[in-house]
């Protein structure tokens, strides 16, 4: 099975609509699974109508609480906590923060009464489906947590052995917006990193410092430049930058009509949209028809259609 | 409008602008709106929190930039002095701690910095030493007299993006404006709460796409958990037809700006000027919606 992460750096840029395309165009011909590794604003679903849902709880780590009834009000967590998480409320109780508080447990390890514990807490939800081109995994983190990273390594877990039980082809992955944490972990071990750019200065100036993690990380990238039509000075932008880093730029995907709501109609399973031919789908299908022969994919697709 | 003394006690108003979803117009409203409130003469810094993908530079040009490093404390081991017993490996909650052979080893992308380590060493074989992940760059920016920009910038390759965005808001705080304005990161974790958190106003930046409705809600729990004020500004409108209206409705929030979907603002935005300067629409939406901010920020709160 190949692996594709669909990242950008900048929001917006539409990586979940290309993934939801790659995914309509690759499904046609191969067994197909992805995940939604933005679990802070998982929209994949969405776009695929995934059902029949199964979600579990994700735990977090633990919070630091007061017992006010135990505690002496000595202050002693408030100097060792480093996140500035504990404050002393107007009545001389101390409360901890839990926006604040990285649960490191140094309150509680500290505290001479034994008054600051530890508790355990849930950070979001992993959870796995079927969508119109297969299986689906996704995750919801819950407001204000710290854990993308983790929760993006578990819906990439779910995914790869979902991927497996239906003997996948290919693995999409949407990816999170940024270079950080979450994105870090939703590349792990892929073949392929699909950069989704936009015609700004700020799309031009993201995708750059995608290509620096990308080249620091060792992983393949292409580049797919959306909205291509919305600026042409943008568009220069971004293809100069790609021919000056090397990056090989696969497909200009127009803006109008708008590829949202073509998807809209393939997900709602109304036949007789000749992907091809729609504006916009044939650009996201010239990109996708490269990184099929590029990760070997063609030859998978006529083996599985000599067999059927 | 906003005036100083409005603010009490010279602490200036602070305006978070964000979004669950990436790419609904933070960037475009915040460096707009924080030109315009420079030009009737207030004190303002705008504070680029978004620094995995700092783009407020792109649009704002600091005359005379000066940059300080930010470092983390992270635990080391010193192995001479390390007896391997594992009691750092047990205290420590991010699993950062491995005893590998005859030492204990740290991994420095996980260790958070607590110092528990350093404590419940037998042997005193833990130090902390402090490690670089980004930097903060700040100068006065070129052609907008009383506008001062902040940028948080995360190595590449780093990923504790948090520390970078708290530093930037202590050195946009340091500059002591009218107003703080703070392009916020997209999402509704770790990161955005860092950036918004103790704000007098978030303004949730949103599109009438599903995507858009969806990460809407998303952003609107995370500022009832954090007791913020907020209010809306709905951007690309005619673009879909999810019911932001009915959304804000139920949750009480007001949509106090509305920017209509318009290739002019793409194609200004996409050369990196200022959208505001090129469109006196624009300008006008954005300018009738600094007037809002203190009455929106009181109201709420008093309703709180």
């Amino acid at each position: 099975m190949k692996s594709v992460v669909v990242a950008s750096g900048k929001g917006g840029t539409g990586k979940t609509t290309i993934t939801a395309a790659f995914a309509h165009l690759a499904a046609r011909r191969l067994r197909v699974t992805v995940a939604d590794a933005d679990v802070e604003a998982s929209n994949l679903s969405l776009a695929l109508h995934v059902r029949d849902l199964s979600c579990v709880e994700f735990p977090g780590g633990s919070k630091g609480a007061i017992d006010e009834d135990v505690c002496t009000g000595c202050g002693l967590c408030v100097r060792v906590c480093r996140f500035g998480a504990i404050t002393r409320g107007p009545s001389g109780v101390y409360r901890v923060d839990p926006f604040a508080c990285e649960g490191c447990g140094r309150c509680a390890f500290e505290c001479p009464v034994g008054a600051a514990v530890m508790t355990p807490t849930i950070a979001g939800e992993a959870c796995e489906g079927e969508s119109v081109t297969g299986p689906a995994a996704f995750g919801q983190l819950g407001p204000g947590e710290d854990l993308s990273g983790k929760l993006v390594t578990e819906v990439r877990r779910l995914a790869v052995d979902a991927a497996e039980r239906h003997h996948s082809d290919v693995l999409f992955i949407d990816g999170p917006p940024g270079i950080g944490c979450p994105l870090i972990a939703a590349v792990a071990s892929t073949d392929l990193l699909v950069a989704v750019a936009e015609p700004t200065v700020s799309g031009a100036h993201d995708l750059e410092r995608l290509a620096d993690l990308a080249a620091r990380l060792r992983l393949p990238m292409r580049v797919v430049l959306n909205k291509a039509d919305l600026s042409e000075d943008g568009a220069v932008r971004v293809r100069r930058l790609c021919e000056s880093r090397g990056l090989a730029l696969l497909a200009e995907v127009p803006f109008e009509p708008t590829l949202a709501v073509l998807l809209e109609t393939l997900a709602e399973g109304t036949e007789g949209i000749p992907v091809e031919r729609a504006s916009g789908l044939s650009e996201v299908a010239k990109a996708w028809a490269a990184i099929e022969r590029e990760l070997g994919l063609g030859e998978r697709a006529q083996e599985l259609l000599v067999r059927s | 409008m906003i005036h100083a003394d409005q603010a009490g006690g010279g602490a200036p108003f602070v305006l978070a602008i964000a979004s669950g979803k990436g790419g609904t117009g933070k960037t475009l409203v915040a460096t707009n709106a924080a030109a315009l409130a420079a030009a009737t003469g207030l004190r303002v810094v705008l504070a680029d929190c978004d620094v995995e993908a700092p783009n407020d530079h792109l649009f704002l040009r600091c005359a005379r930039e000066s940059a300080s490093p930010v470092s983390v404390p992270v635990a080391e081991v010193d192995p001479s002095a390390c007896s391997a017993c594992g009691r750092c490996r047990d205290a420590c909650a991010y699993g950062a701690v491995r005893i590998l052979g005859a030492s204990a080893i740290v991994f420095d992308e996980l260790c958070k910095g607590c110092g528990l380590c350093v404590e419940v060493c037998p042997e005193h074989a833990v130090l902390e030493a402090p490690r670089r992940v980004g930097e903060v760059v700040s100068g006065p920016v070129e052609g907008h007299p009383g506008l001062s920009l902040v940028t948080g910038r995360l190595d590449v390759g780093q990923v504790k993006s948090p520390s970078i965005i708290r530093s930037v808001r202590a050195a946009a705080a340091a500059l002591a404006g009218d107003l703080v304005v703070l392009d916020a990161p997209p999402g509704v974790a770790c990161s955005a709460v860092a950036a918004v958190r103790g704000s007098d106003l978030l303004l949730l930046v949103t599109e009438p796409t599903v995507f858009g409705l969806h990460d809407l809600e998303l952003s609107l729990r995370l500022g009832r958990d954090l007791d913020l004020p907020m209010a809306v500004v709905l951007n690309r409108e005619g673009t879909g037809e999810a019911d932001i209206e009915g959304l804000c409705r139920s949750w009480g929030v007001p949509i106090v700006a509305r920017i209509p979907f318009d290739r002019r603002i793409a194609q200004v935005y996409a050369r990196g000027d200022l959208v505001a300067d090129a469109l006196p629409e624009l300008a006008q939406v954005l300018t009738e919606l600094l007037e809002l901010l203190p009455g929106i920020s009181r109201r709420e709160v008093m309703s709180l």
